[in-house]
């Protein structure tokens, strides 16, 4: 069991002997139950640091921030920055260390371990609960977590509420840290690429009917890509507007920049982007889940990046995040990589 | 006007309603959304809100302002795309939403009178339905002047009295609904009009949040541009857009022309939604950009909410739906912000 | 007579094999069919994944990426990069439902007329009964 009286005393400590410039973490959100990240500057604000089955959030994004805080500044601050990392997150800053963006000096990871049970999916746990208004929810130190309604308390199985990316992980403790919490218990997956399986079984055209009736309803609100840890360029792609210009930029260089595709939310061009998106975290996606969490039309965007990370596995026998060592699936090969699709 | 309907009267009403495109509250999967009606048993009143407001029914996430082509000898031809004549019956709308049309209205008749939102406006009869519960937890009509049983913006106004509906029509364009199948509709006796008001009532208790003493927050906020408190409360945002997108008082657009074919030169000018939480807001062309960050995106949309719109139209540019607190991926509150607003240094 | 469907097939060649092979196929006479427009690009493995969805976008009904044969690139390495990145783009084609046949890859080198004008007759054998490609195709 995580003891987070300890994880607020090292949150505390790191803050008092200036280690570190300031912590990202989880604290109880205004309104309601669930947790939402939060920056402790203070040693005292990090009594409010909670840690419970609702902190789903990939911390990691923050590190974008901090980045660009950091490259604007002059004479910038070179402490770390300390941020409280799942199993999963601490892939993601794996993948940002081995891409250069960061480097290891510039973080102190405060790894939790998942142990059982992984975090919960908002939605199976509302379903479960069949509207009480939920008070708190905690682990319960064995496979489930403690709810606390307005009628009481119940004990719920994980299996039933755990997010479907916590069933299929395959790192549930943090890979690297600077300070360690909870236990090194490794939860194997049954099948790591369990919701790909029915997807994967379909005919062609029901797969193609999946997916245009979820694209369909994509309003390009970017929500996914806002909340992507790798999805850092200055510029996207999809915007098609240019940061990259300078005083001596000719006007026919401005005039004529490209339009991969079109701004209206139409089934063609949300292909495009999130096509194309799929592609950019072609062996950088660890799966977080988080865009398919803050999606607000509930398209199941996670499918399309864990296709990509099974294939990644199957036919380069590639996974993210594990080695900040490793060259990027894209730019590297090997002699065996598979021809056979090729004429 | 007010009349009682009997609950299962509506899909006969709706039936006789036939020349006009019903749009109803439709649940798919787990969400709920504004959806084309075929078959009148398919309206459902009893959703709590839309993810998307009504608001794109009226103003739609894409629309085509014209058509251009060259001919050979490069003149150009450009065809109008107003909406067709389309007269649109929407269900089930809860007063925040109606309201909200209300104000978006300030915005597209003001200055200029925009003919496409308008002719849809027009195009459009509004049904609303009174809020007896509030449909999410996070809902505050009661604090930015509105009301669970508003009646702004509405032509229709519904109220959901177990086995019947409270119908009030307020206008003629209501009333024109109402003669499509009169016999259907009866007067209210004293009981009816009388359990109705208590619905009403008992509606207002259930709002659970609130924002006290909102009124002393657009003068606060014009003190408050160089406040540190917009960085404090920005630090977490991810500048993804939802708050604005799900919005139904926001109202920002962009204008593009989709290239069909450069010969002979053909496409189309379209209108798409857009936000102040994108990346291209306030970017200038030399790529500079001074609204860049979190700190005065936030600190522009309350603003924009709380104190230039008022100035300008004398009403606060939201209406307590809470859809921004419910979907906020990093839980940014709306309500908290204010309230910290309202507090600032005292 | 009703006019037979034509495909269009948007194909990228490398500028140094696969541009080199259609040109000898076309010095050379070789009769094949006229569907393709040919896009020459420096290296099978410059090629963005952005390129073959905004084809497909615009309506292609077939995209071909042609490279040079594994050892023999100019660049040295860049179909070795082409090789992974367009089995990833095949992939995820397929995953969501585009006709397999209608994207594909090949090593076409600089002496390989006759492979290019085969590649290309199959190519729009395997798709016109296939019909036009209306899945991804832009619809403004």
């Amino acid at each position: 069991m995580v003891n987070l009286e300890e994880l607020k005393k090292d949150a505390k400590r790191i803050l008092q002997d200036k280690k570190v410039k300031y912590v990202i973490g989880y604290r109880r959100g205004v309104d309601g139950y669930e947790a939402i990240p939060a920056f402790f500057k203070a040693p005292e604000e990090c009594d409010d640091l909670v840690w419970d089955p609702t902190c789903i959030h990939n911390l990691v994004r923050f590190l974008r921030d901090e980045k660009v805080r950091k490259d604007r500044e002059k004479e910038p601050d070179k402490r770390p920055v300390a941020i409280i990392a799942k199993g999963c997150d601490t892939r993601a800053i794996n993948v940002l260390l081995q891409e250069q963006y960061i480097s290891r000096e510039d973080v102190f990871i405060l790894g939790i371990s998942c142990e059982e049970t992984g975090v919960i999916d908002g939605k199976k746990l509302r379903k479960k609960i069949q509207g009480k208004k939920i008070k708190q929810i905690d682990f319960n130190g064995k496979d489930g977590f403690s709810v606390i309604t307005e009628e009481g308390k119940t004990e719920v199985a994980a299996k039933d509420v755990m997010a479907q990316r916590c069933i299929e992980c395959i790192s549930n403790y943090p890979i690297d840290h600077d300070i360690f919490f909870g236990e090194k218990k490794k939860r194997e997956p049954e099948n790591p690429f369990d919701s790909l399986d029915s997807l994967q079984s379909m005919p062609n055209e029901k797969r193609w009917a999946f997916w245009k009736e979820h694209l369909e309803k994509c309003i390009r609100c970017y929500a996914c890509r806002s909340v992507c840890p790798m999805c850092y360029c200055d510029e996207c792609v999809v915007d098609t507007i240019s940061f990259a210009v300078f005083a001596d930029t000719p006007a026919e260089e401005k005039a004529n920049k490209i339009k991969w595709l079109e701004k209206s939310p139409v089934s063609s061009e949300n292909f495009v982007y999130h096509l194309v998106r799929a592609m950019h975290l072609a062996g950088r996606c660890i799966d977080c889940g988080e865009c398919e969490r803050v999606c607000p039309v509930d398209i199941p965007l996670r499918h399309l990046n864990k296709f990509l990370e099974k294939k990644a596995k199957e036919l380069f026998d590639y996974q993210a995040g594990f080695d900040p060592e490793a060259p990027a699936l894209i730019s590297s090969f090997k002699e065996e990589d598979p021809e056979d699709f090729i004429r | 006007m007010e009349k009682i309907l009997q609950k299962k009267s509506l899909p006969k009403w709706i039936e006789k309603c036939a020349s006009y495109h019903i749009y109803a509250p439709v649940k798919k999967d787990a969400l709920w959304h504004y959806n084309i009606i075929d078959k009148p048993a398919d309206v459902q009143l009893d959703h709590p809100n839309t993810v998307i407001s009504p608001k794109k029914l009226i103003f739609p996430l894409r629309e085509v302002f014209f058509e251009y082509q060259t001919d050979d000898e490069d003149k150009i031809e450009i065809k109008e795309k107003t909406p067709k004549d389309a007269p649109s019956v929407v269900f089930g709308i809860r007063p925040c939403d109606a309201r909200a049309l209300t104000l978006t209205d300030k915005v597209f008749q003001g200055d200029f009178a925009d003919p496409y939102y308008l002719k849809r406006r027009e195009m459009t009869t509004l049904v609303g339905l009174t809020c007896n519960t509030p449909p999410g937890h996070n809902c505050f009509c009661l604090s930015v002047d509105g009301s669970p049983n508003s009646k702004e913006g509405f032509d229709i106004l519904m109220t959901d009295m177990d086995d019947r509906y409270h119908v009030q029509f307020l206008n003629k364009k209501g009333q024109k609904l109402m003669e499509k199948a009169k016999d259907l509709f009866k007067t209210p006796t004293e009981k009816d009009r009388k359990a109705a008001e208590n619905i009403w009532k008992e509606a207002e208790k259930k709002i659970e949040r609130q924002i006290k003493n909102i009124k002393t927050i657009p003068q606060k906020l014009k003190g408050m541009f160089e406040s540190p408190l917009w960085d404090q409360e920005s630090l977490h945002c991810i500048r993804c857009g939802i708050c604005t997108y799900l919005c139904p008082t926001c109202h920002c657009f962009d204008i593009n022309d989709e290239v069909l074919s450069s010969s002979p030169s053909k496409g189309k000018r379209v209108r798409t939604w857009d936000t102040c939480q994108f990346p291209d807001f306030t970017m200038h062309s030399s790529g500079h950009n001074p609204r860049g960050d979190s700190a005065s995106r936030l600190r522009q949309r309350i603003m924009h909410k709380f104190q230039y719109f008022v100035t300008k139209y004398k009403n606060y540019q939201c209406t307590g739906c809470g859809r921004c607190i419910t979907k906020c991926p990093v839980g940014i509150d709306i309500i908290d912000v204010l309230e910290k607003v309202r507090d600032y240094g005292s | 007579m009703k006019k037979e469907f034509e495909p269009k097939i948007i194909a990228f060649l490398c500028k140094w094999c696969s541009s080199a092979g259609s040109d000898l196929a076309g010095v050379s006479r070789m009769e094949y069919p006229s569907n393709v427009v040919p896009i020459t690009v420096m290296c099978s493995g410059s090629m963005s994944p952005l390129y073959i969805f905004s084809a497909f976008n615009k309506g292609a009904d077939g995209v071909l990426v042609s490279g040079c044969h594994p050892g023999d690139c100019h660049y040295i390495k860049g179909n070795y990069y082409a090789r992974r990145r367009i089995a990833l783009v095949k992939e995820l084609l397929q995953f969501i439902g585009l006709e397999p046949e209608r994207f594909k890859m090949s090593w076409v080198s600089a002496a390989e007329g006759i492979k290019y004008k085969e590649v290309i007759s199959e190519f729009v054998e395997e798709i016109k009964p296939l019909g036009p490609q209306t899945k991804l195709r832009r619809e403004l």
